[in-house]
């Protein structure tokens, strides 16, 4: 697994990549590190195209995420979602919480 | 709860009461405290997402794993039912807050309107005032508008008008009197007598395009102004009098006294014992006027004077007794 930090201005592009599925395998470091990585960060976008897969752990990983983003007075922004992972979302209604978008640029422009 | 009881509860309009929020809890299984804890929507979505993470880490790994033979149905039902509440309960709060605000402003706006009745009393009840010391001056007020139009007038300006309603009175003002200045007119009055007006234009206070003009009936005053004069003038006719009355009474007693010396005399020309008679008669005479002219100026009576003066005027050159 690896998680990438990007930093413009303000906002922190985070890609998640080299792991088809965050699950309860790997959740916790994940999330781990990604708040590390993040940090006290407002405004987040999640890039999630490298992930396959999330169950419940994983999802537990994004509403870290974005509770973490709030907490800090920003918002978390989640995109290029894959088939399996915005099934999961849809599945449990979370789209209707989160803010999704097709992919990185559409992210960072909202 | 089933799939159609949640479908139910989302789809059903529901009002921002108490007892909606507590049906809301109880159909997706949440404590009410969640609701309690919230003070506004952010807040109560952070309870939600807490809550999530909770029941998220309580279900079994593969619960949500479509490879898994399919996702646990009634897992993500009640992760549903939760994002459903979360939504459902943030209308209800931001109703809530909504009818708050609302009520505020209401209040607002019936306190406002309040301070603006109590105004408008106060304003009322100093117009009522103010019309009330308009009425009792004796004084004429009149309020002109921009262009020295007439407005309105107390009674006693109404008074004064005489033959003229105020109006008229007004335009005579306007046309005769300078702005900001103060000047005296004449009015006709019934009867043929004529009134003297004071008339003083000042531009009013807080409303300098309309003007409050006070007139004032100085006919009595004038004619004070002339009797003083004319009491002046008598007072002095009186002093002079009394000057010449006591010069003359002087010599007109040496006069006197020498005429009845001689008509104690014997003389051999009888016309000198007349003449001296009728010395005698006149300086008596004279005597007689002078004492009338000392009370003249005694009484200080004009009519007095000018009778004095007439009878003087027809007094004879000579004595009675010539």
């Amino acid at each position: 697994m690896k998680l990438q930090v990007v930093r413009e201005g303000s906002l922190v592009r985070l890609s998640v990549s080299g792991c088809d599925a965050i699950d309860s395998a790997n959740a916790a470091a994940v999330k781990a590190e990604a708040l590390r990585l993040l940090g006290a960060a407002p405004d987040v976008v999640v890039d999630l195209s490298g992930v396959e897969f999330l169950d419940s752990a994983g999802v537990g990983v994004l509403v870290g995420l974005f509770k973490n983003a709030r907490l800090h007075g920003g918002r978390a922004r989640f995109c290029g979602l894959t088939p399996g992972v915005r099934t999961v979302l849809e599945l449990i209604q979370l789209d209707r919480i989160f803010e999704i978008y097709d992919d990185v640029e559409t992210a960072i422009r909202s | 709860m089933s799939d159609d009881e949640q479908n139910r509860a989302t789809n059903q309009p529901r009002g921002e009461t108490l007892p909606d929020l507590v049906e809301l809890c109880r159909i997706h299984e949440i404590g009410l405290d969640l609701i309690g804890r919230s003070h506004d929507v952010d807040e109560l979505l952070d309870r939600v997402l807490d809550e999530y993470e909770s029941r998220l880490a309580s279900l079994p790994s593969d619960a949500l794993d479509a490879r898994s033979g399919g996702p646990h149905l009634e897992s993500a039902r009640k992760l549903r039912g939760l994002v459903m509440f979360a939504t459902q309960a943030a209308a209800l709060k931001e109703k809530a807050v909504a009818a708050g605000e609302l009520k505020r402003r209401a209040a607002a706006l019936a306190d406002a309107n309040t301070r603006l009745v109590a105004a408008l009393d106060e304003a009322e009840k100093s117009r009522a005032r103010l019309d009330g010391v308009l009425a009792a001056l004796s004084s004429g007020i009149m309020i002109l508008g921009a262009d020295g139009a007439f407005l309105t007038a107390n009674a006693a300006a109404r008074g004064l008008a005489g033959t003229k309603d105020a109006s008229a009175l007004a335009r005579l003002i306007a046309h005769g009197v300078p702005r900001e200045s103060e000047a005296e007119i004449d009015l006709p009055m019934v009867g043929g007598a004529r009134r003297t007006l004071l008339v003083s234009r000042r531009a009013m206070t807080g409303d300098p395009k309309s003007e409050v003009v006070l007139v004032t009936d100085v006919t009595q005053r004038n004619r004070a102004v002339e009797e003083r004069v004319r009491l002046e003038k008598l007072a002095e006719v009186l002093k002079t009098l009394s000057v010449l009355s006591h010069k003359i009474n002087n010599p007109l007693t040496a006069l006197l006294g020498r005429a009845q010396i001689l008509q104690a005399r014997k003389f051999d020309d009888p016309s000198i014992a007349k003449a001296a008679a009728v010395i005698e008669d006149s300086s008596i005479r004279i005597a007689d006027l002078i004492r009338e002219l000392a009370q003249v100026v005694k009484d200080g009576r004009q009519d007095a004077v000018d009778e004095l003066l007439d009878m003087n005027a027809a007094m004879p050159a000579t004595g009675k007794r010539s």
